[in-house]
């Protein structure tokens, strides 16, 4: 095994020092002082020849801070040949100076020319374009490649410049596929300029001009790999020349938009730039709706407040705060509602000092605002990102109240429990006291994620909502052993008992826990049991968990649901007749399983005789770059970003629909879940910013291909001593199609030089947070967290498959797009062990073996075969063309005897793992 | 797999010629196998040989104007077997890769010994001066193109013998040394933006340097001892423009001579800046040589080591100059060994050699101590 690492793309340019365009630099901004259009005081100090002070300019560039120095001398009375070789050679004399890159800017070819023959480092051209056809261009590309710079290359072509949004990606595109294909031209070096244009001049079609080169922005950065975006940004607020209040804000508010969507350098002067939170409210709203193209009076608008910043600092105008003028419960009812946590405190100590007493501040406005939060959720006029949020609030207030009612609750406790030995007198001091308790609350749920399973998303989110509906929560965490669940019941004192899991052995687990429970007398004191997760279903809840406990066993769909199941479970008029509907539901789920008419299925051998055939004499496997396993530790997140596939990222919040990452929107049905997904695809980008310049998460991966060749149903994988085994198909299929095993995509040639690939990534660092920040009451914040550590995990999964298809030699270096990928339009495919191609976990551990991910990349297994960190994807790599995702169910007696004894496994085991696939 | 056993030390050196045409391939999967050895010194080694300025200037330029002793690139001519010796000395002390002696091949370097220095007269040499008397001086162009001619024919032959011997392929990599004039170098105090030279007339030189020694066969350009970042630039451009011209990509290592701080001794450019400056050229390998011993050396190799997505590699002087020293350094073979043995267990390396003070001797300890030593792992460009 060789861990070879990996050095990232990024653009990298040099001086004497190295300047490398790290993820961590964000924006790069370059001066424009010693470029004689853009600085009068620098041109005229050039037309006098007064170089020792124009020196001067460039080195107070630097001593600011300047990590690119932008030089011009494109000007009608300046020799620009001349001048730039002079000033260059002037500037090698300069230790400072030349520390740092150079761009060399000039729309004239000869003065770049001479320009690059007086770098040492690896500098910038500043441009070159279509504008004189392709023949030229590619020349010109040429030739700056065969002198090591960079390239900025400008929005033009034949037909002049780019303004619209289709012309600059058509262009660019172009440009892109030229220099990259035809000239070799690395794409972290091209550097592409879609032209900044004036907005605002009264020109109708001028408008969108900025909306365009952002849109254009957004489409280079996702569309043309490592191409990095520049401008020149002085230009949007031209019409605006005298009126620097305005030119200000509109060059912020223009570049906090643009770098929003991915420009990632620009020509700019620092000294003409406001801090866009500084930004009076009132301008930048005028300002972004001109930006934005918002409507047609926009400019008009803008035009009218200009006036009143002509000559004036910018004004200071307060937020709006009408709302603090109400009553306070009011106020509490707005800061629930809008999940504003800014005057928490504040309100909940003047409701604690009106009511006096903390539970009936809780019981009064607090669960009110709840009240209000949960209709409107229960509704659909609000979604989950803000009822998270609204709890955070709840909580915020509810700890500050903690304390007075713990002492409150306290006298309470011993008052009752005095009042229950008076009545009771052979009651104990303790049980006296637990009756007390459990009088005292409103219902108790123990929640848990079971043994063997790490995974929690949904079970935090339900307890988040529980908890917002007044139910008493106790989270026990993940991966919690039976024994400790009933437990907990019992000092608790609790009511309910909730049960989460994802994968597939947790169901299992949850029948372990049913049949305890039942043991331990919780069936008879009927006492309920709430199963959830993503492999659950109402169907094998009631069919092979329902079974074995005698209480009522109810199966939650999602979050939304758990309020109205708990709550009729726990209220003494509406408990029996739910838990009567439940057992009809069961019923018929049982009903529908055993009456049902049964799926046709064959035997194994007429399986195997079914096989997919793929005429392997005809057909040569790829042979990839390597055998073995590579290792990725620390993987850029901000290259995995690109990868994430946000659509699943909302399902964790219960919002349904598609991601349309062009449109950045969520498309559904629902108009208000699109604006919420907006909102909190907002607050996403802000941690996933976080994380990735905090690194608070680890990126761990390794991948590798083995040589191998299938054996049956088994490949077998000589070098390495490993075989794995796949399931096959049994249901009778229609003529033509094939009963497939995953095995039927390897060659079954001993030395015919096919490879099985291998990958497990995991990420670090998640879990823990997680766990800290909700310890802060910050619910919301760790649900995101989970998430994003999900979707780091996948988009790892997907760039490790991506670089090993262009490894495997199946997929050239920017073939597919963002959304291509997203699709899975490409060739091969990476099933996991415990997913519907190959369901049984317990191959899960061959793999690990195979890779050595648990010492590489300290990626672990449960004794359910759960991975550990939670965010982990494992998977094989299959190259064949054919090769694509099935679905193995109705797994017969004669495969799972014959799969037994290939695994080495009895019988009794492999139908354990495989309860829910068997179709017998 | 296959390219792999191609360069497996018991196959016949005869069919493995004959088998291999794709040169990079071939030195790609070796250095992902082994560590690589580079020769020793040229010019401590020649002075070994005690030779005296009559045999220096041999027959053929016995009436030239200027001494010719310090001039090793023209013992090719005047005394091959010498130059011839030291290459089959070091072949059979276990190097790989030897340079040719072609330092100062170049009409630049060469003009010092063969025209009159217009400063000896009152005039300066400036960019008119190598015009006229340099450039356009056909009997040292054609002088300098022979030197490269021969001196490569003499590696090679060389070459030849040992891997026939040995049944392991050996190869010549035409050196293209630094030039006695910078393109950075300020030389007039008064004029901070002067320069002797230009950098067209650089790389003019260099180009014509190049083509004599791809002409005469040599497997590999090694732009080394970079003093100028920027000479080595206008080095590296002629290397690209000749390959387009002629359509044959030939393998380059790059190699700079840094000063205790880690800049280039002339240009002051950090190691880091220098591979971002010279990436472009793909080399198969870039690296630090002469300057410095092993130890000075160590922080900027593993620099350089750490960012390179080429093959690295170090030949490092044989320590400090020591005038009491039989080779003139202070390190002797063992010291050497010990030296590169660290370097290889720190994985910092995947080519080895000598520079200054390094004899074969030097040369045959570093290859033992490099037999078994695994290579550096050479980190890829990501993909994606």
């Amino acid at each position: 095994m060789s861990a070879s690492s990996e050095i990232p793309r990024f653009l990298r340019l040099s001086g004497t020092e190295a300047y490398n365009h790290t993820p961590d630099k964000n924006f790069l901004m370059i001066g424009e002082r010693t470029n004689v259009a853009g600085s009068p005081r620098f041109r005229k100090l050039i037309q006098q020849d007064k170089l020792e002070e124009a020196l001067e300019v460039a080195r107070q560039q630097v001593e600011n801070g300047a990590a690119v120095i932008d030089i011009c001398f494109d000007d009608g009375l300046i020799d620009g040949v001349a001048m730039m070789a002079r000033f260059l050679d002037l500037i090698q004399a300069e230790p400072d100076i030349q520390a740092v890159p150079i761009m060399v800017d000039s729309s004239k070819w000869e003065i770049i020319e001479e320009g690059i023959k007086h770098l040492q480092g690896k500098g910038i051209v500043n441009s070159i374009s279509l504008k004189e056809g392709e023949e030229v261009f590619k020349k010109h590309a040429t030739h700056i490649r065969n002198y090591g710079a960079a390239a900025v290359v400008m929005a033009f072509d034949e037909k002049g410049q780019a303004a619209t949004y289709d012309e600059k990606i058509q262009i660019c595109e172009r440009a892109y596929r030229i220099l990259v294909d035809e000239v070799g031209f690395p794409p972290e070096d091209i550097i592409f300029d879609p032209n900044i244009l004036t907005v605002a001049t009264g020109i109708e079609e001028h408008n969108n001009y900025a909306l365009d080169f952002i849109n254009a922005t957004r489409w280079i950065k996702e569309n043309l790999p490592h191409a990095q975006v520049s401008g020149g940004v002085s230009n949007i607020s031209f019409s605006f020349r005298g009126n620097n209040a305005v030119r200000e804000a509109m060059h912020s508010a223009f570049l906090y938009h643009a770098t929003q969507a991915g420009m990632d350098m620009g020509i700019v002067n620092a000294g003409m730039l406001e801090v866009y939170d500084e930004i009076p409210k009132n301008l930048l709203q005028a300002v972004e709706d001109v930006l934005l193209n918002k409507d047609d009076g926009a400019t008009e608008r803008l035009l009218d407040l200009a006036e009143e910043y002509k000559g004036q600092g910018a004004k200071k105008i307060e937020e709006d705060l009408t709302w603090r003028e109400a009553g306070v419960e009011k106020r509490l009812e707005h800061a629930l509602l809008k999940g504003l946590d800014k005057f928490i405190v504040e309100d909940t100590t003047e409701a604690l000092e009106k009511y006096e007493k903390p539970l009936s501040v809780i019981e009064g406005p607090l669960m009110d605002g709840m009240g209000i939060v949960g209709d409107l959720f229960g509704a659909g006029k609000m979604f989950l990102p803000q009822v998270v949020k609204s709890a955070r609030v709840m909580k915020k207030s509810v700890a500050y109240l903690e304390p007075f009612m713990e002492k409150e609750r306290e006298i309470r406790i011993i008052d009752l429990a005095k009042r229950l030995q008076q009545k009771d007198e052979s009651l104990t001091d303790e049980d006296a006291r637990r009756a007390a308790e459990k009088e005292n609350s409103n219902g108790k749920i123990i929640m848990a994620t079971v043994k063997g399973d790490v995974h929690d998303i949904g079970k935090n989110i339900v307890g988040v909502v529980l908890a917002c509906n007044g139910f008493d929560v106790v989270d026990m965490g993940v991966m919690v052993p039976c024994d400790k669940i009933l437990a907990a019941f019992e000092e608790e004192n609790a009511d309910v008992i909730g049960l989460s899991g994802l994968i597939t052995p947790s169901l299992d687990e949850m029948i372990t826990v049913a049949k305890e429970a039942e043991k331990a007398g919780l069936g008879a004191k009927k006492v309920p049991i709430l199963i959830g997760g993503a492999t659950t279903s109402a169907a094998h809840t009631a069919i092979k968990i329902a079974e074995h406990y005698s209480g009522p066993l109810v199966h939650v769909l999602d979050a939304s649901r758990s309020v109205p199941v708990t709550t009729s479970l726990l209220s003494e008029e509406s408990r029996d007749a739910f838990i009567a509907e439940n057992q009809a539901k069961h019923e018929k789920h049982r009903k529908a399983f055993s009456g049902g008419p049964k799926k046709e299925v064959i035997t194994l051998a007429e399986a195997r005789a079914n096989r997919h055939q793929i005429a392997w004499d005809d057909y040569t496997p790829p042979t990839p770059e390597f055998t073995g396993t590579r290792i990725i530790k620390s993987q850029s997140l901000r290259e995995l970003a690109n990868y994430i596939d946000w659509t699943p990222f909302f399902h964790t919040w219960e919002l349904r629909g598609v991601w349309d990452a062009e449109a950045q929107k969520l498309k559904t049905k629902n108009e208000e879940g699109a604006k919420v997904a907006q909102d909190l695809y907002q607050e996403a980008q802000i941690l996933l910013e976080k994380i990735i310049t905090e690194k608070r998460f680890i990126a761990n991966g390794l991948y590798g291909f083995f040589p191998a060749y299938a054996d049956g149903d088994d490949i077998i994988l000589p070098e390495h001593g490993t075989t794995f085994h796949t399931l096959r198909q049994q249901q009778k299929k229609a003529t033509g199609k094939a009963n497939f095993a995953l095995s039927d995509y390897i060659s079954p040639k001993k030395s015919h030089g096919d490879h099985l690939g291998g990958f497990v990534v995991g990420i670090h660092g998640a879990d823990e947070w997680a766990a800290e920040l909700r310890e802060q009451n910050n619910i919301d914040e760790a649900l995101m967290v989970q998430a994003l550590a999900d979707r780091f995990a996948e988009a790892f999964a997907e760039l490790l498959h991506h670089r090993a298809r262009v490894e495997w030699g199946i997929e050239r270096v920017g073939q597919l797009t963002k959304t291509e990928l997203i699709h899975e339009k490409y060739q091969g495919i990476r099933p996991a062990p415990g997913y519907p191609s190959q369901p049984d976990h317990t191959e899960k551990p061959l793999l690990f073996d195979l890779v050595g991910a648990p010492e590489a990349i300290e990626v672990t297994l449960t004794e359910s075969c759960a991975m550990h960190p939670g965010s982990a994807v494992c998977g094989i790599y299959f190259s064949h063309p054919d090769s694509h995702y099935f679905q193995i169910n109705d797994l017969q007696k004669d495969q799972i005897e014959d799969y037994a004894k290939r695994k080495k496994m009895t019988v009794d085991e492999v139908e354990k793992w495989l309860g829910p696939w068997l179709g017998y | 797999m296959r390219r792999l056993e191609l360069a497996r030390p018991f196959i016949k050196t005869h069919i493995l010629l004959a088998v291999t045409t794709d040169l990079f391939s071939e030195l790609e999967s070796a250095l992902s196998e082994r560590i690589l050895i580079l020769d020793g010194a040229m010019g401590t080694t020649i002075r070994g040989y005690e030779l005296t300025e009559a045999d220096a200037r041999g027959d053929r330029f016995k009436e030239n104007h200027e001494d010719l002793l310090n001039n090793g690139d023209i013992l090719s001519i005047t005394r091959p077997d010498v130059i011839a010796d030291i290459h089959k000395r070091f072949y059979e002390a276990g190097s790989d890769i030897c340079e040719t002696n072609t330092f100062s091949g170049t009409v630049l370097a060469q003009s010092e010994f063969f025209v009159e220095d217009p400063r000896k007269t009152g005039g300066i040499k400036d960019p008119e001066f190598f015009d006229k008397e340099v450039l356009s001086n056909s009997y040292l162009q054609d002088l300098v193109w022979e030197l490269n001619v021969e001196s490569v024919k003499l590696a090679k032959q060389e070459a030849d013998k040992v891997a026939e011997a040995t049944g392991r392929k050996r190869y010549v990599a035409g050196a293209i040394g630094p030039l006695t004039v910078s393109l950075t170098n300020v030389v007039d105090p008064n004029d901070t933006a002067f320069r002797s030279v230009t950098f067209d007339q650089v790389k003019e030189t260099y180009t014509h340097q190049i083509k004599a020694l791809l002409s005469a066969g040599c497997d590999i350009l090694m732009v080394e001892t970079i003093f100028d970042a920027l000479n080595a630039k206008a080095a590296l451009v002629a290397i690209n423009e000749v390959a387009i011209e002629t359509g044959v990509k030939t393998p380059v290592i790059i190699s700079a001579a840094v000063g205790r701080g880690g800049e280039t001794m002339i240009s002051a450019q950090k190691v880091e800046a220098l591979w971002i400056a010279v990436s472009h050229v793909n080399p198969l390998a870039v690296g630090l040589n002469c300057s410095l011993g092993p130890d000075l050396m160590e922080p900027f190799l593993r620099d350089l080591s750490k960012i390179a997505t080429a093959a690295v590699s170090c030949y490092p002087n044989a320590g400090l100059p020591n005038p009491l020293a039989p080779t003139g350094f202070d390190l002797e073979p063992h010291h050497m060994a010990e030296f590169m043995a660290e370097f290889a267990d720190s994985q910092l390396l995947n080519l080895a050699g000598g520079c200054c003070g390094n004899t074969p001797e030097h040369i045959a300890a570093i290859a033992q101590a490099m037999e078994h030593k695994s290579p550096r792992p050479i980190p890829q460009l990501s993909l994606v």
